[in-house]
């Protein structure tokens, strides 16, 4: 070979490797996109949360409310109050993550409106403010204070968020409840392209609408005990002006992701393989109160044991007293499109029933209540039976005292939660109802966890943020009262 | 051919009369009586192998005069018009050999002259030793200025493992293997002196004849699963640095510092292991075929201490009984083996005829080894045929290997067929062409799931109970449900062993090739021109099923990935060698080179199958999704060398890199893709300048500085992006790890001193590094709180500083006779870490999270980068545990608990040779790291160990204090009222402290005897040489680590973990033989 041939290939090769002008293009990630137009990302987003939360419900709410236990060979057994501090990680992981998908949409729609200045967009924001305000409550109903204005905010290289108040969270949420609100005034919804993107309402405006302000309500009566809520005076004025703000007022506005099925709307126990569903017994409570009542929900929820009988587990039990398992969940719950439930209409007509019975709105306690329990039963398709109303345990009496009226309540709202994240343990804490059994076996002195403990990693991720909160909340510990529930 | 076998001081005569007169063409005539007669020879060395470039002086001993020649490829020479009847003394020289001098020799007139040299290795050989540096430039050893260690091939093949890399442990002082543990194709990460870089690539640069396969095929990539109970289980797929044939292997050059693989640029930041193959050679002898065999068994070993008095059965548990039955409520679902005592009394258990409760009592008993006895003895056998041969101006080598394995888990394994060809061509003195290529065919039945998870096999070891034994669950179907319900009696948490064996299976099919082509073209003496382009590649399909009614899917699951990887670089280098004068030398290159790297990887997934037991695409219940994965980056690199050598005791290296890395661009900017930096390098050989005492004898002294910069070789870290959400139609989501738009390259400067000492004429030698490193603008995965809407960041922080000493020696305690030789070797190496500073974003940076959160790996300033964080004991100011209630209670802060790399390792090796006998011993151990055992803490608060035992019958009283309130103590004598509840308190996963233990270790790691077949025998087997061996690989292991290996690593999608141990495989034990023949 010649060396006139080799020195041509030896300078192109020098030209080339000094050159980077090509980088740019080169680093260009082909896997993602630099945008997101709001319809792209809500759907995964929300039914990422609900998936989670009925799991959760079923493996922690379900535990510590009484409703089922599992008796296979689990570790965490927050049944009997026995809380690991590893159970707090997920369910803050979880939330957190989709906050900034939540929130892009309320950017992308508001940029969006400048663009075409439609009508839905409104409707994005909209959605974007009462998602977050639903994700966010369950967070700080679960732990107390946690970031919240500087939360979501990593793409702004914000790693340290600091730890709001939930005093100044509730109030945050409130202003983004009434912020939907007053969007959705536009009533504009979707375009029928783009309806898919919605799996809760198709992008129906006043379903949202009715959805953001039963939301709106819950978290009122939730820090209805602090005046800084101004709740009684704000649960009368809604009340009152159910035009401006309306509620959700049948079984068809209720805010549940009905599960269809088919991959990604199918129900996050439609894998669990038989052998693992059936080893959550129900509990005496649970299956007492159905039986007492003759209640049809018993049936569809509620798979007989071995001897055909309807059975429970003692709550709180010593490990040593091996209670037999009795009833499971049948394999229909596993599909069930219902447990997809986040704020349905029973839960508003038991709201409105405890606000009535307090005195604070003029309506009717008795019929709140009445609609709570025969709504839920439309909504799992059963009849109320004859005489379910009027029967000794369940019929509602003005002359009560408001205890007594709260517990009937409470025990009719503890059903209609059922796989609804950690609702009832939210409002056990709030309340003290239903007033549940205490077996020997219970840890934590038999005293309900008031909150979960921060998982401990952000003791080196967010310290120095998490030792503030911890000094203003009180010690990191599962007995700490959160501000709601603070006398 | 007749050949005269001269030793060191042999010499044989043979006088023979009548002598002509030699005319040389244009020389002065001599001797007109004398005769023309020419004199062939080839050299060899010791092991009769052929050696090139050997210097063959000759000199008339009457007329003094003298010729001299160097031998060809083939180890032959030729000297022509000598004299006949003369005697003549030979000299014959070659570094790293003792100059062998024949005497009067006697050419013999109208016969074939014709000599055989064997060489015999100096024993002070080693300053004259070659050795392979950086972009594969040869050079002297005694001019290096930073440590290198050297390996030959064979120490690689004595005692082979399924990971060849295996075999550098204990070998290469600052090695440090971390392997995956993760089956039969289970990967190694190769780290060299500790730990510079946080997170990210620390792992060593591969190169295989120049070719880079850290990112091409030498990949480890991830399922996408986590170690820990993630919606399925990842699985080591292993990469193609496990399939290089370690039979193919000359040698192995561990270039251990930045100064050492400084020219490699930002990829050797971390030091450089350059592994030369065989090439091929004319043979002088016999066809040029060589074949080895090998088969070896592996026995899975140390266990964790499986208790067998205690059945299934929560706390407290009075009585058995498998269903409700009149003895009580069933106690057949629990995990745990809390319950009643094996006296033999009478229960109703578990029928595997029926697979239901048995209808009569039956005696309560233990069955010992069900775990042990899961695992079977793999096997490995391994075939290499090669064939090598060719003229002075050609020569080829060709070698094939075929590797079949079955590994300890049943229904595991692989098969592997290699091919290597080498070729050299000489098509004149200035033009050299070479390549080398090496197809791999790697094939794997089922390869293991790997962590602690439903669907893994190690999961299942803590869940499997005490009163059964394995054939109760060999049937994994129920009866009449093939298929469709499996049958695993207990708990419902694990599945049943034997379905994840044969129905979970994990496939792969691999085909790559590694390979390049090289041209020299030598300009003049002093110019030359080396051009290469090298190709990494390979393509990969891997499958993943899973049959109806498993854990994490009831209706069964089909995935498939098509991954196609492949790098391809260009590189050239010029090296100039002026001869200035006998005090001083020089050599100059200037080389650049161009790589482009792509990475193709998709997925598609039926995550729900129509009909059971078919595993094809067209079965999905639902529609596919399909995951795609695209990757591209370019690095381009422009850099220099000078060595400037001074009366060859005084050298000097300088080196310059620029290199241009893709990675590090912007959408808007390429400012941070370029980065620059030096290397300075001197060695001097103080034995050659001074006169010193006589018991030394050589010494040198070297020095480096040595400045890298690395982008990392990870694209798209620089852009924020929304993800595709595949199940959703057009769903997106945010990144869960937040790129860096600011990414700056990172940069180590690194000091290192050293020296080589030779004593007592070379029979004790001591080579010992010391070495300082500072990293800065680390390029850092960082766990964020996620309230922060992201799981991690990417960013550029902290600065962190290596210092530790290597030391390696060498010796002989008697000096070798041809009978009886032993050597020793032994290394030593200790390297502190310790974190400088941090970024003002993150005081902090978790680096790993262990189990359920309750253990992490956080870089502090003022810690260590290893440093293992955990929730602990609640201690009294003395130290001892409080206890409350009887139970031992447990902290809310995380405490430190340790450090998870070892702060030194040692290895002793002894080297035995008696006439063919040879017998080697390999020792090795470390100190001072610690883990954390997610084994350990399952085996605990199930009750399936021992260690439960105590205070199972009459309650336990934990070794501790009470807590007054008044910051005063009380010693505790509160009997725990819940046996399974104090164990728990001690041992469950969230407390770390209480399954965090030390990692040391002493490990019996390598013995080999072998034995060579006599030549004679040989011959008449129609064989030129041949020889037999018995290996043994970790026979033994010396620890407190409560069960298998304590070098374990944890594979977490697609990297190696350390320090937090989930569910690791059995440590295993090999023992094989070994047949080489040469035809």
């Amino acid at each position: 070979m010649k060396r006139c041939q080799l020195f041509p290939f030896l300078i192109a090769l020098l030209v080339f490797s000094s050159c980077k002008k090509d980088f740019m293009e080169l680093n260009k990630n082909p896997n993602t996109l630099e945008r997101a137009l709001p319809k792209t990302l809500l759907a995964p987003a929300l039914t990422e949360i609900v998936k989670f939360n009925a799991k959760q419900a079923e493996s922690f709410g379900n535990e510590l409310m009484q409703v089922h236990i599992d008796m296979g060979g689990s570790n965490a057994k927050p049944y009997r109050y026995d809380i690991p501090t590893s159970l707090a990680i997920a369910p803050y992981n979880s939330w957190f993550l989709q906050i900034p998908n939540f929130r892009d949409i309320y950017s992308g729609a508001l940029y969006r409106l400048g663009i075409d200045s439609l009508g839905h967009n409104k409707t994005y924001m909209a959605i974007s403010l009462i998602c977050e305000a639903w994700v966010m409550s369950l967070i700080t109903d679960t732990y107390g204070d946690v970031p919240f204005t500087e939360a979501g905010q990593a793409k702004e290289q914000k790693f340290l968020p600091k730890f709001d108040s939930q005093e100044s969270i509730y109030l945050g949420l409130f202003a983004k409840l009434e912020e939907a609100n007053t969007l959705l005034k536009t009533n504009a919804d979707f375009p029928v392209d783009e309806q898919a993107a919605d799996p809760l309402y198709k992008g129906v405006a006043l379903k949202w609408r009715k959805f953001g302000n039963s939301l709106y309500l819950r978290l009122l009566l939730r820090a209805s005990a602090k005046s800084v809520s101004n709740a009684p005076a704000k649960i009368s004025a809604i009340v009152l002006n159910t035009t401006d703000y309306p509620l959700i007022d049948n079984n068809d506005a209720s805010a549940i992701l009905r599960w269809t099925g088919t991959v990604p709307y199918d129900s996050p126990f439609a894998t669990t393989k038989t052998a693992a569903w059936n080893t959550r017994g129900y509990t005496n409570f649970f299956i007492n109160n159905l039986k007492l009542w003759n209640d049809p929900r018993l049936a569809k929820w509620v798979k007989k044991d071995a001897n055909n009988q309807y059975t429970g587990v003692p709550s709180g039990f010593l490990p040593s007293d091996n209670p037999p398992k009795g009833s499971s969940r049948p394999n229909t719950l596993q599909t069930e499109p219902l447990l997809g439930n986040m704020l349905n209409y029973s839960e508003v007509q038991f709201m409105l029933a405890e606000a009535a019975a307090r005195g604070w709105i003029t309506g009717a306690a008795k019929t709140y209540y009445e609609n709570g329990i025969t709504s839920h039963m439309t909504l799992w398709g059963l009849t109320l039976p004859t005489g379910y109303l009027s029967s000794a345990p369940i019929a509602w009496k003005d002359t009560d005292n408001l205890e007594a009226k709260l517990e009937k309540i409470h025990l009719q709202k503890y059903y209609s939660l059922f796989f609804t994240d950690f609702q009832s343990w939210f409002e056990y804490r709030r309340t003290g109802h239903p007033i549940l059994p205490q077996g020997n076996g219970l840890l934590n002195n038999g005293l309900m966890p008031a909150r979960l403990m921060y998982p401990v990693y952000l003791q080196s991720s967010n310290g120095a943020n998490l030792r503030d909160a911890i000094t203003r909340q009180g010690p990191d510990d599962i007995n700490t009262k959160v501000w709601w529930q603070k006398p | 051919m007749k050949t005269r076998f001269f030793n060191m001081k042999t010499i044989k005569n043979k006088v023979i009369s009548g002598c002509m007169i030699l005319l040389l063409l244009g020389c002065v005539p001599v001797m007109a009586q004398q005769q023309s007669a020419v004199v062939t020879g080839t050299v060899v060395n010791e092991k009769s192998e052929v050696l090139s470039d050997v210097t063959v002086m000759i000199k008339a001993e009457l007329t003094d005069e003298s010729y001299s020649a160097l031998t060809d490829k083939n180890g032959a020479f030729i000297f022509k018009k000598l004299k006949a009847g003369e005697n003549y003394e030979f000299t014959v020289s070659y570094i790293g050999y003792e100059t062998t001098i024949i005497k009067k020799y006697l050419v013999k007139k109208n016969e074939s002259n014709s000599v055989l040299v064997r060489l015999q290795p100096k024993s002070s050989s080693l300053d004259e030793v070659i050795v392979t540096t950086a972009l594969g430039i040869k050079r002297q050893k005694r001019s290096l200025g930073y440590a290198t260690t050297e390996l030959e091939g064979s120490k690689l093949t004595s005692a082979m493992s399924n990971n060849w890399t295996d075999a550098l442990s204990g070998k290469v002082a600052g090695l440090n293997l971390v392997r995956s543990n993760g089956g039969p194709s289970g990967s190694n990460s190769i780290i060299l002196r500790g730990e510079n870089n946080i997170t990210g690539s620390n792992e060593a640069l591969v190169v295989v004849d120049g070719v880079v396969i850290n990112n091409g095929s030498g990949r480890v990539t991830g399922t996408g699963y986590k170690a820990q109970a993630d919606a399925d289980s990842p699985s080591d797929y292993g990469s193609g640095l496990n399939d290089i044939n370690p039979e193919d292997i000359a040698s192995v050059s561990v270039l251990k510092g930045p100064a050492a693989a400084a020219l490699y640029g930002q990829r050797g930041a971390n030091g450089a292991v350059i592994i030369t193959t065989k090439s091929g050679s004319k043979q002088t002898k016999g066809i040029g075929v060589s074949f080895n065999s090998d088969f070896s068994v592996e026995q899975s070993y140390r266990f964790p201490k499986f208790q067998y008095e205690y059945g299934q059965g929560n706390g407290n548990a009075k009585y058995y009984s498998y269903n409700n039955s009149v003895d009580g409520a069933s106690t057949k679902g629990t995990s745990s083996a809390w319950g009643p005592k094996f006296n033999g009394q009478l229960y109703y258990q578990y029928d595997p005829a029926t697979q239901a409760g048995g209808i009569t009592r039956t005696p309560w008993i233990g069955y010992p080894g069900a775990v042990e006895d899961f695992f079977e003895l793999g096997h490995t056998f391994t075939n290499s045929l090669a064939l090598e041969g060719g003229n002075e101006n050609t020569q080829i080598r060709f070698s094939a290997t075929r590797a079949d394995n079955s590994w300890i888990m049943p229904n595991t394994g692989y098969a592997r067929n290699t091919f290597n060809i080498s070729a050299n061509h000489k098509v004149n003195d200035k033009l050299r062409l070479s390549s080398n290529i090496i197809y791999t065919d790697k094939n794997s039945k089922n390869l293991p799931a790997v962590g602690y998870n439903n669907q893994t096999v190690m999961y299942w070891t803590a869940f499997m109970q005490p009163n059964a034994p394995l054939s109760w669950i060999k049937d994994y179907w129920a009866k009449g449900k093939e298929g469709i319900l499996q049958n695993y009696p207990f708990s419902s948490n694990p599945d049943n062993p034997y379905l994840i064996s044969y129905e979970m299976l994990n496939k792969s099919v691999r085909n790559g090739i590694t390979g390049n082509i090289m041209v020299n073209y030598a300009f003049t003496d002093v110019l030359n021109l080396m051009l290469r382009t090298s190709l990494d590649y390979a393509y990969e399909a891997r499958s993943q099923q899973r049959p109806f009614d498993t854990e994490k899917f009831k209706e069964g699951m089909y995935r498939t990935q098509n991954i196609f990887s492949q790098e391809l670089t260009t590189d050239f280098l010029l090296r100039y060698n002026p001869k200035i004068n006998r005090t001083w030398t020089t050599s100059f290159s200037f080389g650049g080179s161009t790589l482009k790297n792509r990475y193709l990887e998709d997925e598609i997934r039926a995550d729900m199958l129509l009909f059971p037991n078919i595993y094809n695409l067209a079965n999905a219940k639902n529609q596919l999704i399909a995951i795609p994965y695209r990757s591209n980056y370019a690095v381009n690199s422009l850099y220099a060398l000078a060595n400037i050598s001074f009366k060859n005791y005084l050298y000097l290296d300088v080196t310059g890199r620029n290199d241009w890395n893709s990675v590090l661009a912007t959408p808007s900017s390429t400012s941070n893709a370029s980065f620059f930096y030096p290397s300075m390098s001197m060695s001097a050989i103080v034995s050659d300048m001074v006169k010193l005492p006589k018991a030394v004898s050589f010494l040198k002294l070297r020095a480096s500085y040595a400045g890298v910069g690395s982008g990392r070789n990870v694209p798209y870290l620089t852009s924020v992006g929304y993800v595709a959400q595949s199940v959703y139609p057009g769903g997106l989501a945010n990144p869960t790890t937040l790129a860096n738009l600011n990414l700056k390259p990172l940069y180590t400067s690194s000091f290192e001193v050293g020296t080589n000492v030779r004593l007592f004429n070379n029979r004790l030698e001591f080579d010992v590094a010391l070495y300082k490193s500072n990293t800065t603008n680390q390029i850092l995965s960082a766990g964020l709180d996620r309230a922060t809407g992201a799981n991690s960041a990417i960013v550029n922080a902290g600065e962190v500083e290596n210092k530790g000493i290597e030391v390696q020696v060498n010796g002989r305690p008697f000096k070798g006779t041809r009978e009886f030789n032993w050597n020793v070797f032994a290394t030593f190496s200790a390297n502190k870490n310790k974190v400088l500073s941090m970024t003002d974003d993150l005081p902090e940076l978790q680096l790993q999270s262990g189990p359920q959160g309750a253990s992490a790996v956080i870089a502090k300033v003022g810690g260590s980068i290893g440093a293992l964080y955990g929730i602990g004991f609640q201690r009294a100011p003395d130290g001892q545990i409080i206890y409350k209630d009887g139970y031992a209670q447990r902290t809310t802060q995380m405490i430190y608990l340790g450090n998870v790399t070892p702060t030194w390792k040692l290895s002793i090796g002894n080297e035995f040779r008696y006439k063919r006998l040879r017998l080697s011993i390999l020792f090795d151990g470390q100190y001072g790291g610690s883990a954390f055992s997610m084994t350990h803490a399952s085996n605990m608060t199930q009750g399936k160990i021992k260690e439960t035992l105590p205070g199972r019958d009459d309650g336990m009283i934990g070794k501790g204090v009470i807590d007054n309130g008044n910051n005063t103590f009380r010693p505790n004598d509160v009997k725990a009222a819940d046996i399974s509840l104090y164990y728990e308190s001690v041992g469950a996963r969230e407390n770390a402290e209480g399954n965090t233990f030390k990692t040391d270790f002493i490990k019996f790691r390598e013995f080999n005897l072998s034995y060579d077949i006599p030549v004679n025998m040989a011959k008449r087997l129609g064989l030129q040489k041949a020889s037999v061996g018995l290996y043994g690989r970790n026979l033994m292991i010396w620890s407190k680590w409560p069960q298998f290996d304590p070098e374990f690593g944890t594979l977490n999608n697609g990297t190696i973990d350390k320090g937090l141990e989930s569910s690791q495989f059995p440590s295993t034990r090999t023992i094989g033989i070994k047949l080489s023949v040469g035809i």
